[in-house]
This record gives structure tokens, C-alpha cells and sequence, in this order.
């Protein structure tokens, strides 16, 4: 699913984009967002996908990459632009662009900010306990991710997997995923015991370094801002 | 199974605003329900719920062009409650990587949440008379036929019904078309109104999703159905929540 690949670009990349502060990308994520939600015309639906592309190839993100998981989006508004074109091509070309847009925006974010940090964002907002919930979803997901790979390529080995018997491979799957299941149970208590020692009292503490903003941050703020009137107006 | 790979810009905010309503409604509620000794237990647990969804999503099924979720089997094991709140957390994690945009966010959780919901008391209620695995695939197969048709209206209300739902309206109109009396009328309807062929040929590219759709529903039922039975025979303990009234 990329999720380690994404990991890799957002904690490993040295760009402006990626020292500048997470408040600063998630509220300029969500004004560009907006202004593409509410944008309706083509050529400002363009520009809103060329200055996202352009911030993405300064953040010297690793373009392809980026490009398949910008695939998943273009796809889908594919298909539903599609559906559109029944009535109008400008419906389906604004589809498209909105879909390619919107993916760019959230790439943006994704590959120049940890997750770790967007759940600090998110933190202002959200309640502790589901914050927390994303915290042991992400640190889980790779530990079962791992797992998963190994069981599959021993069961691929073992002549468990076979192309054309679905009933055979659906059995052998749901076996994979069960003892999946009970491994994942088990590394919930491990964690709930880990973390009890540590003081874990049903909320994880979040440091937040990243609060103060810089000039670059007020900037980016500025253009984003701009922006978004310029397509609301 | 059934949440929407929509990207931002596709839905109206006519839907998705409320759909972030209800669901922070919903999480707000629960996240104050579950107490604070539960919290620390049920936490972790919910976290590895969720990492579980996502790694199901992954699992390939060969030429059927869907994926797993599991969902409501992680309602079994996790309840309504956490279920819902490691749904929210899924679908965050998915639009952060493209997969469905932000808006769509609240919709998903919603329509997952009712899979989980929905999959949570069918299985406590059938568990009481009949065996575990025939109740988790039952389960499993109302809660998706209903998250699916649930899916299907929302996909509908933003392209218009029509277009969206697979055997309304276009075989019957495209049959009066070619039933024309007149001579040389057909070819002149379907030369003139292309609008109505091109609705013709979507009408069966929606029938093709529905087909997909029901192979998708069986296999995720039949794979719930097998994990539970190996539950019931390995770990009965993990159906506690769902089996214990």
C-alpha cells in the first residue's frame, strides 16, 4: 500500500517543504483543498493542480512514486467522469482534474510531513482516544505488514496458492488471516502491557515542537490563502 | 468492501458535509462512552483493528477486481463501538494515501460503520440459535448488501440515480427505441441521440459492478465465515465480545 515508501519520503527528505512547520501544511492541504472542492472552472482547476505539481517536484519527492499513488485517484475519477460525460465533457475533464488536484494536494502533504506529526495536527481537533487509535494503528500496521509477506510467500512455497482453485486459495487465505488475527491479538496486549509500564493512562502525550512559525510558514499561509479567495471570488 | 474510492471534488458537499457531521457526532459519542479503565485495555486492541482492516484491504483476490475488508469480522472481535472508532481511523489513513479522497472521509466511516454495526448484532443475535460460522457469513452478507445499496444511493444522488443503479430505466427505454415502427426510425434515434446509447452501454457497465459486486460480498462472507470457524475452534475466547450477551 506505499505506506512505507511515503514513511521513507516524509522522514528522510531534506526540501523546504519538508521544514516547514506541520501546522502550516495541513491548514494549507485544507485551503487548497477547498478552493479545488469549490473551484469551477477549468482553467482554475489547472492551475490549482500545476501549483500542487510544483510544490510536489520542490519538495524533490521520489516522482515515481508519487505518480502511482496518483494512479489510484485518477482511476476512480476516471470511471466517474465516465458516468459524467453522458451530459457534458467539461463535467468529466472537471472531474478529473479535481480528483488529480485534490491527490496532488494530499501527496504533498503525505510525502513531506511524518504521520506521526499530521496525528499531532489532528490532535487540536480530535479527541485523545482516537488520536491514540491512530497512533497503535500505524505503529501495528507495519509490524502485521511484515508478517503478512512472510506467511503469504510460506504459503506461496508450500504450494498453498493455486490460479485456478478459488476455494482452495480462499481456505488457505482465511487459515493465513485467522492465525494473522490471533498474532494481532496478541501484540495488543504486548502493547497494552509495554505501555502500561511506561505510564500509558489511556492517553499518549504528544510533543509538539513544530508549533512556532516561521517566516517561509506565514508565507506559504499567505499564498494559500490567496488562493482560495481568488477561486472563491 | 463497499467504501468509496471517490477522490475529493467528485462528491457534492451536499453529502459529504453531513456525512462528517454524523460521523464526528458518532465518534464524539462513543469516545465519551467508553470509560477511562476500558481505555487503556481497549486502545491497543482498537489500534491493531485497524491496522487488521488495512492490511486485508491488501490482500489481492486474483482477477476479481475487489479487496477484502473484513469489517465485519473486526466488528466481532472489537464491538460497534472501538470498531467504528478504527474505521475512522482507517479511512483517515487511506485518503492520506490516495486511496478515496478527504471529503469522502466521514461517508466511508459511516458506510463502514454500518457493516460493523449492523455485522456486530446480526452475528450476536443468529450465534444464539444457530452456529458460528453460519452466522457470521449471514452476518456478514445483510450488513454488506446493506453498506453496498447504501454505497450505490450515495454514488447515485451524485451522478445522478439513473446512471448509477444497474437495472433501471435503460433497458427499457433502449427496448422501446429499437421496437420503433417506422422504418429507418432506429437508426435515425440512435444516430441522432447518442446521449441515449452512450446511457445504453453504461447501463451495462453498472450491471458488470453489480455482478462484481455479489462475487465480492460472497467471498468476503466465506472468508469471515472460515476465520471464525478457525476462531471458534483455536481462540472461542476472541468471540467473547460478540457472543456474550
Amino acid at each position: 500500500m506505499h505506506i512505507a515508501a511515503v514513511d521513507q519520503m516524509a522522514n528522510n527528505g531534506n526540501s523546504l517543504m519538508h521544514r516547514l512547520s506541520p501546522v502550516t501544511k495541513v491548514c494549507m492541504t485544507f485551503l487548497l483543498l477547498s478552493a479545488l472542492i469549490f473551484s469551477d472552472s477549468i482553467p482554475k482547476a489547472v492551475f490549482l493542480l500545476v501549483l500542487a505539481s510544483a510544490l510536489i517536484l520542490a519538495s524533490r519527492a521520489n516522482i515515481r512514486e508519487v505518480l502511482h499513488l496518483a494512479a489510484y485517484p485518477l482511476i476512480f475519477s476516471v470511471l466517474f467522469a465516465l458516468i459524467l460525460l453522458g451530459h457534458s465533457w467539461k463535467g468529466g475533464l472537471m472531474v478529473i482534474l479535481k480528483a488529480l488536484g485534490a491527490a496532488a494536494n494530499m501527496l504533498l502533504l503525505i510525502t513531506t510531513t511524518p504521520y506521526t506529526d499530521i496525528f499531532g495536527v489532528f490532535s487540536y481537533v480530535l479527541p485523545g482516544i482516537i488520536i491514540d487509535v491512530f497512533i497503535f494503528t500505524y505503529r501495528s500496521l507495519f509490524i502485521l505488514l511484515d508478517k503478512l509477506e512472510d506467511m503469504v510467500k510460506s504459503i506461496r512455497l508450500r504450494g498453498g496458492l493455486h490460479p485456478l482453485k478459488l476455494l482452495f486459495n480462499l481456505r488457505n487465505i482465511a487459515g493465513a488471516l485467522g492465525v494473522m488475527t490471533i498474532h494481532a491479538f496478541d501484540l495488543s496486549e504486548r502493547m497494552y502491557r509495554i505501555y502500561s509500564l511506561r505510564g500509558y493512562s489511556g492517553k499518549i502525550p504528544i510533543t509538539r515542537e513544530w508549533q512556532h512559525l516561521r517566516l517561509p510558514d506565514f508565507l506559504l499561509l499567505l499564498v494559500s490563502i490567496a488562493v482560495l479567495t481568488g477561486v472563491l471570488i | 468492501m463497499s467504501h468509496i474510492h471517490l477522490p475529493d471534488g467528485v462528491l457534492p458537499p451536499v453529502i459529504w458535509i453531513p456525512g462528517f457531521i454524523i460521523c464526528f457526532a458518532l465518534l464524539y459519542l462513543l469516545a465519551k462512552r467508553v470509560k477511562r479503565d476500558e481505555v487503556r485495555k481497549k486502545m491497543p486492541f482498537a489500534g491493531v483493528i485497524g491496522a487488521l482492516m488495512l492490511i486485508f484491504m491488501s490482500v489481492p483476490l486474483g482477477i476479481i477486481p475487489v479487496h477484502l475488508s473484513l469489517t465485519v469480522l473486526c466488528g466481532i472481535l472489537a464491538g460497534p463501538g472501538l470498531g467504528f472508532i478504527a474505521v475512522f481511523a482507517v479511512n483517515t489513513i487511506l485518503a492520506l494515501i490516495g486511496h478515496g479522497g478527504f471529503t469522502v472521509i466521514g461517508v466511508n466511516t459511516l458506510l463502514m460503520g454500518s457493516e460493523i454495526i449492523l455485522g456486530f448484532y446480526i452475528f450476536r443475535l443468529l450465534s444464539q440459535k444457530a452456529g458460528k460460522t453460519i452466522s457470521a457469513v449471514l452476518a456478514n452478507i445483510v450488513a454488506l448488501l446493506v453498506s453496498t445499496s447504501l454505497m450505490i444511493t450515495i454514488i447515485g444522488s451524485a451522478a445522478g440515480l439513473t446512471n448509477a443503479l444497474p437495472l433501471i430505466g435503460h433497458d427499457e427505454e433502449h427496448a422501446a427505441e429499437v421496437q420503433e415502427p417506422d422504418n429507418g426510425e432506429v437508426d435515425r434515434q440512435q444516430g441522432e441521440e447518442p446521449d441515449q446509447e452512450v446511457r445504453y452501454l453504461f447501463f451495462t457497465g453498472w450491471t458488470a459492478v453489480a455482478a462484481i459486486l455479489l462475487v465480492g460480498i460472497i467471498i468476503e462472507s466465506l472468508v469471515t465465515g472460515l476465520i471464525v470457524r478457525f476462531f471458534a475452534k483455536v481462540r472461542p475466547d476472541l468471540l467473547d465480545a460478540a457472543t456474550h450477551v
